[in-house]
Order: C-alpha cells, then sequence, then structure tokens
C-alpha cells in the first residue's frame, strides 16, 4: 500500500498520454475529414491511411513508431512516441466517426443555407460543424475510452504508465493479485467516469433537438 | 420601374441520364407577378423552379436573372461549363427561397436562423442584421418566438420563421416549393395568410403548390405542368374556369365545381 | 535493396508460423467467445434480476478494461493462487472472454430480429427451450450477424498481438525476436505489419462478400 503514490504517478501518465493522443488525434481526424471534402483526389491518401491505421495491430504501429522510425533519423522518447502512435491510431477512427457525422445533417438544411448565400465553408462551420459534434458527442467519448485501453500496450515500451507500474509492483513485492486486480478496477472506473461524462454532455448537446 | 423580366427561362431543360424531367420551360416573370406552377406528381414543376436558383443545373436553355445569366458564362452546358460557386452565388442574390421541409437550422433559435443569412451571406453587422431580422419576424406574426427553437414550434409557425428567413434579405423575387404541402390541414391557413400579405405588399413570387383556390387567388398567371413540359399557361380566370386543354380539365376536375375567383384587386 | 530478397526468405518461414499460431488462437478464442456470448446473453435476458446484473457487470468489465490488462490479471492470478496455468490457456482464455463480451451484444440484435411469432410455434409443438435455441434461434442469429462476426474477428486478431508479452510466440513476437536477431526494426516490423493488414483485408473481404450474399437473397 506504499505503492499507492507510485500508483498516482502512473495514473496521470495514463491520462496524460491518453488525452494527449486523443485530443491531437481528434484534430487530426477533423483536418483529414476537411481535407478530404475539399481536395479532389485526397479521398484515396484518407482511404489509404484508415484502411492501414484500421487494418494493424496498435503495438505493430507502436513498435515501428519507437524502433523503426529512428532507422530513418527520427528518434522519439517512449513517452513521445507513444502519443505519436496513439494520435495517429485515434485519428483513423475519428476521422471514420466524423464523416458520418458531417454526413448525418439533412441536405435541406444544406440547401437553404447555399441559396441564402452562406459560402461552402460558411456552410460547413456554422450549419455542419455544430451538429455534427453535437451529436457525435458519445460516439467520441466512446473513441476516447478506446485510446485509454489501447494506452497499456505502451507499458511494453516502458512507458511508467498504470500496466508497466503494476508489473513493478508485482515483481517488487511478489504479490500478483493485488496489483493486477487494482490496475483493471482503474481502468474500469476511467472508462466508466468517460463514459457517462460523454453521455451526459451529448444530452445537454443536442438539448434543441427536443424543444 | 423597368419593366425588363426579373427572372426569365427560355428552352431550360433538365435531364438525369436517359430520364428527361423537364423540357422546353419557358417563363418571363416582372416584378410584382406572381406565377404558380400546378401540376401531378413528377410534372417537373419542382425541378423547373429548382433550376431558377441554380439547385438543379439546367442543361439546356437559359435562366435569366435581372439580365444576368445563371450558372454558365457560354454556350456550353456540361458540368465542367458551370460557373464557380461564387458567381453562382452572386447572380441569384436577388432570390430568396422557402421549403416545402422549411429546411430551418434547428441549432439555432428562430433569430439566429433569420439573422444567419445576413450574417454570414450579406456579411452585414450584428446589430443591422438583428433589427432586420426583428423586422421580419414581426411580419410574420413571431416577434414573441425569437429565442426559441424550431423543435419548439408548430408546423405553420417554423414555415413562417422560413418565410421570414427568406424575406430579411430583402428578395426581389421569392420562390416557394409547396409551402403548405407538408403542414397538418389546420395550420396551412396561417402560412397561406402570409403569403397573401407578401403578395399585397407587392413581393414578385414563384409557387409551386396544390393549393388551388389559393393559387387562382393571387396569381397573375397560371402554368400547368406534366410529365416535364409545360401543357398549358395563362391567367387564373381563364386557366381554372375556361381550361382550353383536356388535360387541365382533367386534373381540375376535383376543383371545378367550386369558384376559383380569379385575382382582382391585385391586378392594379 | 539485393540483400532484401535473402532476408525476406528469411523472414518469409518465421513470420508464417507467427501468423498460423495468432490465427489458431484467436479463431480458438473467438469459437469460445462464441459460446459465452450466447451464455452472456442468456443471462442478460433472463428473468432473474442478480442474472441481468451479471451479464451486465460481466460486459461492462471486458468492454471497459484493456485486453493487455485482462491478460496479466488471467496468467498472473493462478500463479498467485499456486497453480500454474500455460501461457497458451491463458491467452486463449483472456481472448475468448473478452470476446465473449462483444459478441454477447452482436447475437443480442440478431436475436431481437427473430419474430417473438417463431418461439411461439416452437412453444406450442413442445420444443424445449435448448432445442429451439440450438435448432431455430442460433441458425438465423448466426446467418444474420455473420458480417458483425467477421468483423469481430478482425478485432480479435487486432488485440491478440498483446499475448506476446506473456511469451506465445504468435505473430508479434516472432517479429520482434526477428529484430533482436537482424537489427532491422523498420524492416521487420513493416513486413510483419503488411501480414496483419493481408489477414484482416481477406477477412474484411469475405465480411463484404457474405453481406453482399445475404442481401441479394432477401
Amino acid at each position: 500500500m506504499n505503492h499507492l503514490p507510485d500508483f498516482g504517478h502512473a495514473l496521470l501518465v495514463t491520462l496524460g498520454i491518453s488525452f494527449s493522443g486523443a485530443a491531437l488525434g481528434l484534430l487530426l481526424g477533423f483536418t483529414l475529414n476537411a481535407l478530404r471534402l475539399a481536395v479532389p483526389g485526397f479521398i484515396a491518401v484518407y482511404r489509404l491511411y484508415v484502411w492501414l491505421v484500421r487494418g494493424t495491430p496498435f503495438l505493430a504501429q507502436l513498435l515501428l513508431i519507437y524502433f523503426g522510425l529512428p532507422v530513418l533519423g527520427v528518434t522519439l522518447d517512449a513517452i513521445e512516441a507513444s502519443i505519436l502512435a496513439l494520435c495517429l491510431y485515434s485519428a483513423a477512427y475519428f476521422a471514420e466517426l466524423l464523416r458520418s457525422a458531417w454526413a448525418s445533417v439533412p441536405i435541406g438544411q444544406l440547401e437553404a443555407a447555399q441559396v441564402h448565400g452562406l459560402s461552402g465553408i460558411q456552410t460547413f462551420w456554422h450549419i455542419q460543424t455544430p451538429q455534427a459534434l453535437a451529436f457525435a458527442l458519445p460516439l467520441l467519448g466512446n473513441q476516447v475510452i478506446l485510446t485509454i485501453k489501447e494506452s497499456a500496450v505502451a507499458s511494453i515500451i516502458t512507458v511508467p504508465e498504470l500496466t508497466m507500474t503494476a508489473g513493478q509492483i508485482v515483481s517488487n513485492t511478489f504479490s500478483y493479485v493485488v496489483p493486477y486486480v487494482l490496475l483493471v478496477l482503474s481502468y474500469w472506473l476511467l472508462t466508466l467516469l468517460v463514459g457517462f461524462a460523454a453521455a451526459a454532455l451529448g444530452r445537454r448537446a443536442t438539448r434543441y433537438l427536443r424543444g | 420601374m423597368s419593366n425588363l423580366p426579373l427572372l426569365e427561362l427560355r428552352g431550360v431543360g433538365k435531364s438525369y441520364g436517359a430520364n428527361t424531367v423537364l423540357q422546353r420551360f419557358d417563363l418571363s416573370v416582372r416584378a410584382g407577378e406572381i406565377v404558380s406552377l400546378i401540376g401531378p406528381s413528377g410534372s417537373g414543376k419542382t425541378t423547373a423552379l429548382r433550376c431558377m436558383n441554380f439547385l438543379e443545373a439546367y442543361d439546356q436553355g437559359e435562366v435569366w436573372i435581372d439580365g444576368q445569366l445563371l450558372g454558365y458564362s457560354g454556350p456550353g452546358r456540361r458540368p465542367t461549363d458551370q460557373d464557380s460557386a461564387a458567381i453562382i452565388a452572386e447572380v441569384r442574390r436577388p432570390l430568396a427561397m422557402v421549403f416545402q421541409q422549411f429546411n430551418l437550422w434547428p441549432h439555432m433559435t428562430v433569430l439566429e436562423n433569420v439573422m444567419a443569412p445576413l450574417l454570414l451571406g450579406k456579411r452585414l453587422n450584428r446589430t443591422d442584421a438583428r433589427s432586420l431580422a426583428e423586422a421580419a419576424l414581426q411580419r410574420v406574426g413571431l416577434a414573441a418566438k425569437i429565442g426559441a427553437y424550431p423543435a419548439r414550434l408548430s408546423g405553420g409557425q417554423q414555415q413562417r420563421v422560413g418565410i421570414a428567413r427568406a424575406l430579411a434579405v430583402k428578395p426581389r423575387l421569392m420562390l416557394l416549393d409547396e409551402p403548405t404541402s407538408a403542414l397538418d390541414p389546420e395550420l396551412v391557413e396561417e402560412v397561406l395568410q402570409v403569403i397573401r400579405g407578401l403578395a399585397s405588399d407587392g413581393m414578385t413570387m414563384v409557387m409551386v403548390t396544390h393549393e388551388m383556390s389559393f393559387a387562382a387567388q393571387i396569381s397573375s398567371q397560371v402554368v400547368f405542368m406534366e410529365a416535364g413540359q409545360i401543357v398549358e399557361t395563362g391567367a387564373p380566370a381563364t386557366m381554372f374556369q375556361a381550361p382550353a386543354t383536356d388535360r387541365l380539365r382533367q386534373f381540375l376536375k376535383p376543383w371545378f365545381n367550386r369558384s376559383l375567383t380569379p385575382r382582382q384587386e391585385m391586378c392594379q | 535493396m539485393d540483400d532484401f530478397g535473402v532476408r525476406f526468405a528469411l523472414y518469409w518461414p518465421a513470420l508464417l508460423d507467427g501468423a498460423l499460431t495468432t490465427l489458431w488462437l484467436c479463431l480458438a478464442g473467438m469459437l469460445l467467445g462464441f459460446v459465452l456470448g450466447v451464455l452472456i446473453y442468456l443471462l442478460g435476458s433472463s428473468r432473474s434480476r442478480g442474472c441481468v446484473a451479471f451479464a451486465r457487470v460481466y460486459v461492462s468489465f471486458f468492454r471497459g478494461t484493456p485486453m493487455l490488462a485482462q491478460l496479466l490479471l488471467l496468467f498472473y492470478l493462478p500463479a498467485g493462487l499456486g497453480m500454474d496455468v500455460p501461457a497458451l490457456v491463458a491467452a486463449g482464455l483472456a481472448l475468448a472472454l473478452n470476446t465473449g463480451a462483444y459478441q454477447s451484444q452482436i447475437l443480442r440484435s440478431g436475436f431481437a430480429a427473430i419474430p417473438a411469432g417463431q418461439l411461439e410455434a416452437a412453444a406450442v409443438f413442445s420444443i424445449g427451450r435448448w432445442r429451439t435455441l440450438l435448432h431455430i434461434q442460433l441458425p438465423q442469429v448466426v446467418r444474420l450477424t455473420l458480417p458483425a462476426l467477421i468483423s469481430e474477428l478482425i478485432d480479435v486478431i487486432k488485440v491478440s498481438a498483446v499475448v506476446s508479452v506473456i511469451s506465445i510466440t504468435d505473430l508479434m513476437r516472432v517479429s520482434q525476436q526477428l529484430v533482436s536477431q537482424t537489427y532491422r526494426p523498420l524492416e521487420v516490423y513493416l513486413v510483419a505489419a503488411l501480414f496483419y493488414l493481408a489477414l484482416t483485408s481477406l477477412l474484411a473481404l469475405l465480411g463484404r462478400q457474405l453481406e453482399r450474399r445475404w442481401q441479394a437473397r432477401s
């Protein structure tokens, strides 16, 4: 139990890399989506990216970034590599999520914008974006949860997050049960909290639909 | 006031692949005139209306708005010959539209819905936009609802917001696509009342509608369409009381026994 | 780049071995997970509040915690209690428990799609509940949810990469071993990734083909 401060620190690392990775991934996913709509031909790049990221295990992507990039001259420490990997990984999922969210805005509203003189960009920002984001909030929250779960893989490249720290405690104390039970409970609590928060925010953001 | 037509369509046509939905459509609308397009479903009247502001890209003929050609700069009519979005937006500026499904933006309040085209389309400043919007909402009788969200309003109220939104930009011509078709019967009259008011104020309108007596009351010209072509056109008095073609007679059978009084006081 | 051909000839058999281990492990986990999924579904739709609560907690737990953490718990817990569990068994079990939670949700929509009238007919002709499940419900449920199940199999394959942590020589572990032998991480991990990509893409193609066939039938 005197390992609690270590656990606390590990929790912060987990939250840190997960939320950084997810936030950057959301930005990247949003950008990829915007480019897909605005630049003709980009859709091929988009599809390739999504196919590669969603068709391979996250561990493989992480190892490629941490061990493979130095061969090309780019050396990242374990935490930087993890955040980058989580960002690239979640971006593919965020992009697909946002794509369907944007498409869910009824076309009649877009026509109304068009005939009333709103430009394509204005329609995107003022009409589609607020509604798409409000609608997608619970799903975005779900993707944050998935990112938190993937962050456990970072323990394999010795990032001092929850899973790695639990393993260290096990090897120091030879107690197998308590650390690992505490480990799964911590993740479970985290994902439940994020899930509730996202659902509640989503309900609030779509209040306008219920009048 | 110049008597040149505000809106003119010459030989306009539209096809989807091998399917021709509109052909040889001619129309001339001067300021103050009100044109009603009537006909059975699939007759092409909505397509014709949507070609007038290039919501549909017509691939034959010409659409002129206030002396400017809409959608194309030269003789070509392929998708690659179309003007840029910015140019099209500029040419269609004098027009506004009211939709069958209202097409309000649900995440904005009533006031924000009416202000949006002014702020974003015309780039007015907030104070000017607000006063124009409030005036338009006053005009349709919804001044009390400016802070409400569309989901809270009845269908008739939502459509009146749609009309206010179109009014606020001070258009020279309004396009109305079956404005009351999506409304419950008891809500239709409040919207027709507003449109009647616009007509008496001298608003130029082109309207697709199934409300025959209403069309007879306010129109200066009625166009009857079937299978993508104009079958008959003329003043409501002749069209409704003495139809020239058999097909129009067939179409008007349900309304024949009622009196369809033509626009009188408004003709001056 | 000429040496690459030589090195690739070295990688190929080892990676193929690893890929087969991955495939077997995932299929076994998937099948066991299917049985678990059906059981969890039954618990979740039973009249007993305790059963329903258990099912809800089960699903929430296995979907709300990382596969790696579940694996470590399942592998080291028996060791802490004095038992010795072979790594392969622990991995298969962990995968099964995990995918069982997801499959229970997939199957739920399949079960819901079967009109209640069919079950009433089964009851009228005295076909017992288990027989009804096996002969009337499950065949239809599987047919309805096969594309979604294939999607889940793809996820299981991706998630299985972490079993390399407990020294199972799956595709990921083999590639790690190759890297320590050849000191060429970029090359080896790229090829390993391509192996996974090929596997998941073929399955995705299969899933789409099946979806198209079922749609053509209905």
